[in-house]
Formats: structure tokens, sequence, C-alpha cells
């Protein structure tokens, strides 16, 4: 592969690789109930954001995502983040105890630079659930990552993630995406 | 009708016993469709959903599919999705803007004042023949009260002013504060494998909240500066359980009338500009309600009758063991920007599907629908015996007040209602509570 640089000399496919490695990390951080250190992958400025997705036509698809100001099925800062992990431990999250069982599949990473050596990076994925006895849920959608290198390694400062449902069809999400 | 035709029974009021086949059982909840979600008021929607000349705004009556909208002198209207030839849906989107619909499957279009416009082949394949003013599109009353849109099936049943009847006196507190009136946001939709009325009844349960939600108090606590309620407080709370015309409400005491209403979002940083939101509103507020609503009480947990949940969210039933529930936000028009943001993020992320408080609902709910399946678990009822007997008037308040904030009261009446609704053979069966309160200030149903 020709190599395509960004601005410090990083050659894409490079860079391609070391993002890839971050987004499985992360997949088996949330599949291994390691919710800390998932939580350490964003920084404390982070907008964890999963707007509604309304089934609309297509002459209005500009509608199709409910934008910042409109209600959201997931508005988080750093704060509210850790209150949902905080929550875990506390013995008595009954949603999430007996724990979800799941798995993170992600890839279609695509990166993209951004000033500053920022980078933003879009991945597609599929999240499976098991619950209880017999609850079984399949979310997929797209996440649209902002990243920037915080004492030498990435962290997320800004997460958009989109469903490819409308009417979710589970009882609740308590799980991370 | 006369009690000795009474056909439901399910809850002693008595003893506090409920039957638990009503949660699940498939005859009863066809039966709710027709007797309860074909003849009540429902909440549908918010003019401010619906807020251009020819919006409109897809949304449910019990499990029919309904359009709300806006035609092009600004009248609502609410029909059922159903074009009159063959019974297709002939919306299928959430929301949109349209003079028109049209049917995919042959073409039919009506206006969205519920005209049949339009019909392919009228003269030749019909032959002129068509009496298209008979197949306007099935229309339900509409209605509103404080921007929250209400409709209804049936022409026998009392107006919305009556069918809220002094509920309104609490709801105004919430939904009827201010001049610039309200808007809604959302909703966020999802499936629960719950019975609809479990989400209804759990609005009256503030036994509930200590248990289902501690681990949420407990990091609400810890992060927000939200201190724990303490025993004392959950079971001596002064704080008042009414219930009036089949709603539910928590009225709560302010310790003075800019309190930062305790809601959902509000924390120890923005507390201060709560207040002074609620210090600057108040003589408008005052003016409005009074001095008694606007600056002395909160309302709290409420619910309307049927399936209005916590303020202006929808339990839509699915199916006895399945329930639709959409989830909105609703918030003063003037609320300053950092106030609307906290609201919002508070209930988006507090409650909803992903709530920090309400994820941890589903499965005791679930647990309620379920626990009547089988022949030997419907042997044994459900117990909603606190507080028998421990409730009555107060001349602070409307409806049937009871002593304790914690009580199972409301319940109990939940579904006493439910059985008016249930046993009555039309509207002349089902009883309405005269008002009897004074409404203090100026607001009215709209304005």
């Amino acid at each position: 592969m020709t190599a395509q640089t960004f601005g410090d000399g990083v050659s894409q496919i490079e860079l391609w690789h070391e993002l890839m490695q971050f987004y499985i990390n992360e997949a088996w951080l949330l599949d291994d109930r390691k919710f800390r250190e998932w939580l350490d992958l964003f920084t404390d400025d982070i907008f964890y954001f999963m707007p509604r997705r309304m089934n609309v036509g297509r002459h209005d698809l500009s509608r199709e995502l409910s934008e910042v100001g409109d209600l959201a099925i997931f508005e988080d800062d750093k704060t509210y983040m850790t209150m949902r992990v905080d929550r875990l431990d506390t013995g008595m999250a009954w949603s999430e105890d007996p724990p979800s069982r799941t798995r993170h599949i992600v890839g279609n990473l695509v990166i993209e630079p951004l000033p500053d050596g920022d980078l933003k990076a879009r991945t597609a994925f599929i999240l499976y659930r098991s619950h209880h006895e017999t609850d079984e849920n399949i979310f997929a959608g797209s996440r649209e990552d902002h990243l920037r290198k915080e004492d030498g390694r990435w962290r997320i400062y800004k997460r958009v993630i989109v469903l490819d449902s409308n009417v979710i069809l589970a009882k609740n999400l308590s799980v991370f995406f | 009708m006369a009690v000795s035709n009474k056909k439901y029974n399910a809850i002693d009021l008595e003893t506090g016993k409920l039957d638990s086949r009503i949660f699940s059982d498939q005859d009863i909840y066809q039966e709710e469709l027709e007797k309860i979600f074909g003849r009540t008021w429902l909440m549908i929607g918010h003019e401010s959903l619906v807020p251009n000349l020819n919006d409109f705004f897809h949304t449910y009556m019990g499990e029919d599919p309904v359009i709300l909208t806006r035609d092009d002198k600004g009248k609502l209207h609410a029909f059922m999705n159903m074009c009159r030839h063959r019974g297709n849906r002939i919306v299928q989107a959430d929301v949109g803007n349209s003079k028109n619909f049209m049917c995919t499957y042959h073409g039919w279009t009506y206006s969205n004042k519920g005209d049949l416009e339009y019909v392919p082949g009228e003269e030749e394949a019909y032959y002129g023949a068509l009496e298209r003013e008979s197949f306007h599109l099935i229309e339900a009353r509409v209605d509103t009260y404080a921007g929250i849109v209400f409709a209804n099936w049936d022409p026998g049943a009392p107006s919305l002013e009556e069918y809220l009847g002094d509920a309104r006196w609490g709801l105004d507190i919430f939904f009827n504060r201010l001049d610039c009136g309200t808007e809604a946001i959302g909703p966020v939709k999802w499936i629960e494998p719950i019975n609809w009325k479990t989400a209804v009844d759990n609005c009256s349960d503030n036994y509930h909240v200590p248990t289902t939600h501690l681990s949420a108090i407990l990091v609400q606590g810890k992060h927000f500066g939200v201190p724990r309620t303490t025993h004392e407080q959950q079971f001596e709370s002064p704080n008042k359980h009414l219930f009036i015309n089949g709603h539910s409400m928590t009225l709560r005491f302010l310790d003075r009338p800019d309190q930062a209403r305790q809601t959902h979002g509000v924390n120890q940083d923005n507390r201060a500009v709560f207040e002074e939101y609620y210090r600057t509103t108040l003589p408008e507020a005052q003016r409005r309600l009074g001095s008694i609503r606007a600056g002395q009480l909160q309302l709290g947990n409420h619910s309307i009758f049927p399936n209005g949940v916590l303020g202006f969210r929808l339990a839509h039933p699915r199916g006895p063991l399945e329930t639709e529930f959409w989830h909105f936000v609703v918030l003063e028009k003037g609320m300053p920007d950092e106030i609307k943001r906290a609201l919002r993020m508070g209930n988006g992320n507090f409650n909803g599907v992903a709530g920090l408080f309400e994820q941890d609902d589903m499965d005791n709910w679930r647990g309620v629908t379920r626990s009547s399946l089988t022949p030997l678990a419907r042997k044994y009822s459900h117990d909603l015996s606190m507080g028998l007997g421990r409730a009555g008037s107060d001349p602070r308040f409307p409806g049937t007040v009871a002593e304790r904030y914690t009580s199972e009261n409301n319940q109990r009446n939940f579904y006493r209602r439910w059985e008016d609704f249930m046993n009555a053979e039309d509207w002349a069966d089902i009883p309405i509570e005269p008002g009897t309160v004074e409404f203090e200030g100026t607001a009215t149903m709209n304005g």
C-alpha cells in the first residue's frame, strides 16, 4: 500500500492498525466486564450521545436523527458515564445483576484526520446481549468517534452512536455501546 | 348498572387482594382494548410535536395506529391510520408534513382533514357509484389540556375537562405553571415485556423506590449531592398521595417557593440556577395558580388514567404481555438553556430505556405480569393491603387522600377504576366525580 501519511509521518495503514487494535481492546474490555478500564478510554470532557432514530420518508431524511436539544437515548457526560459504571459496583443494580452476557463485534473502521492531530473514526458494530434465562437482543449500529492523544494514547472525546432501530426491541439498555 | 351484574371483581377493597389474571389473560386484554382504550381520553401527543400547519405525528390509541394532524387551518385531528378501502395504513412515517395521505396499496388519497379526495378509476372502475363522502377517515374527538393532546373514540364520553376533573388542580402545578406553556421532546420508544397496567400502577408505588432504585440513588448521592432518603423520610413523609377520577398523584411540600423541584437533573452545581428560575417565575406562577399551588407544592409521581405514566409518557398496550413505552420529557418553553439541558439529560439518563433508575424496573414488572401465567400461581392473589382504611378526604386537597406517602391506596383505586370501565355497558355507567375544588388563579384548560 502506498505510504499515504498523516501530519506526523505515520502511515495511514499503521494508524488504521493502531486504531483497530484500540477498538478490539475496547470490545474485550466491555465483554470481559472491565468497565473501569473501559471508562478510562474516554476523556474527562467526553460527550457520549445516542440520538433517537426516526422512521421518516426519504424526502425527510434530514429529520432521521434527533439533534442535540431534543431527547436522546443517551446524552452523557463523564459524570453520567461514571454513574453508570459506579452503579454496577453497588451490588444493587438489578438490571445488571445477574449481569448481561455481551459480545461486541466491531469493524468497518474508517479514519479521517482532524485538525491538531485528532482523528475521526467510524465503526460499525453488532452487540449481542443475553440476559437472565432467555432474553436476547441484537443491537446493530454505527459509532462515530472523535479521538485525541492524551499522555501518548488515544482517548475518545466525542462518541455518537446510531442504532439501526426505531422502536428498540429490548426491555432496557443497561449495556454499553 | 346494578352491582349484582358486575363481571370483574379483580380488586377486593376490603382486603386489598388483587386477582393477578388481569395481567396476562388474553380475553381480558381484548376487552380492555374496547372498554378502556375505546372509551377513555387518551394522551396521544403534544401540540409542540406538530408546530406547523400540515404537520403530522404518528401515535397510538391502545393498539390502533393514529395520525395526529394539524390541518391547513391549524386545527388538530386524530385519525385512525387505516384506509377505508382495505384497511391498510396510509401513513408509514413517525413524523412529517403533508396535506395529503395516499394509501400505497391502490392510491386512495385523503386530506389531512380526513376527507377521501381522490380514488383512482372512480368513474371507470366504480362507475361513479362510490360515495366518497362516506369514506372519511375514522376520526376521534380531540381536545387539549395545557398543550397535551388527548383523543377519544367514544362520542358518549364526557368532555376532557370533566374527565380530568379535579385532577387538573394537581396537574396544573407542573403542566400549567407559566404563560409560555410547555414543549415535549421525544419520544424514545421501546418494547417492555410487561402488562401495561404494571407501569401505571407503579406510578403510585412510592414503596419500591428505596429497594428497586437503590443503586441509582447511591450514585446520584455520590455524584449529584442528592441525599439518600432516610427510613423516616420514606415512611413518615408528610407528602401526600391523591386519587382523583382515576388519576393518581403525589404532591410534595416545598420548604420555600424557590426550592429546586425534586426532579432528575438537579444537582449541587446547578441547584442555584433552578432556584433563580423559580424565584423569577414565581409571580407569574402565583397569578396563574394561586400561592398554594405555585409556591407550596410540587407535583411528584403521577399517572393519568388509563396509561399516562409520570407526566406525558405513554404505556401503549401490545398484547397482555408487552407494552410499547414512549418516553417524553416536558419542558417549560421559556426555561433557560442550562435548565433545559439539565432536565433533558437528567430525565433522559435517569428515566427511559437506558435510565439509571428506570432500567431496574422492567424485570420486576415482568415478574408481576407473568406471575399469573400458570394455573397454580394464579391461585395466589397479589397483596395490595398497605394502608387499608387509612385514606379519606383532606380539606387541603381534592380527591381521596392516603394518610401516608407510602400507601397502596392509589393502586387499589386504580384497579377499582379499571373495574368501573370493564364492568360498564357504556359511559352512562361510569362514574365521574363532580368537580369540587376551587381553581385559584387565572390558568384554564388552555391558557
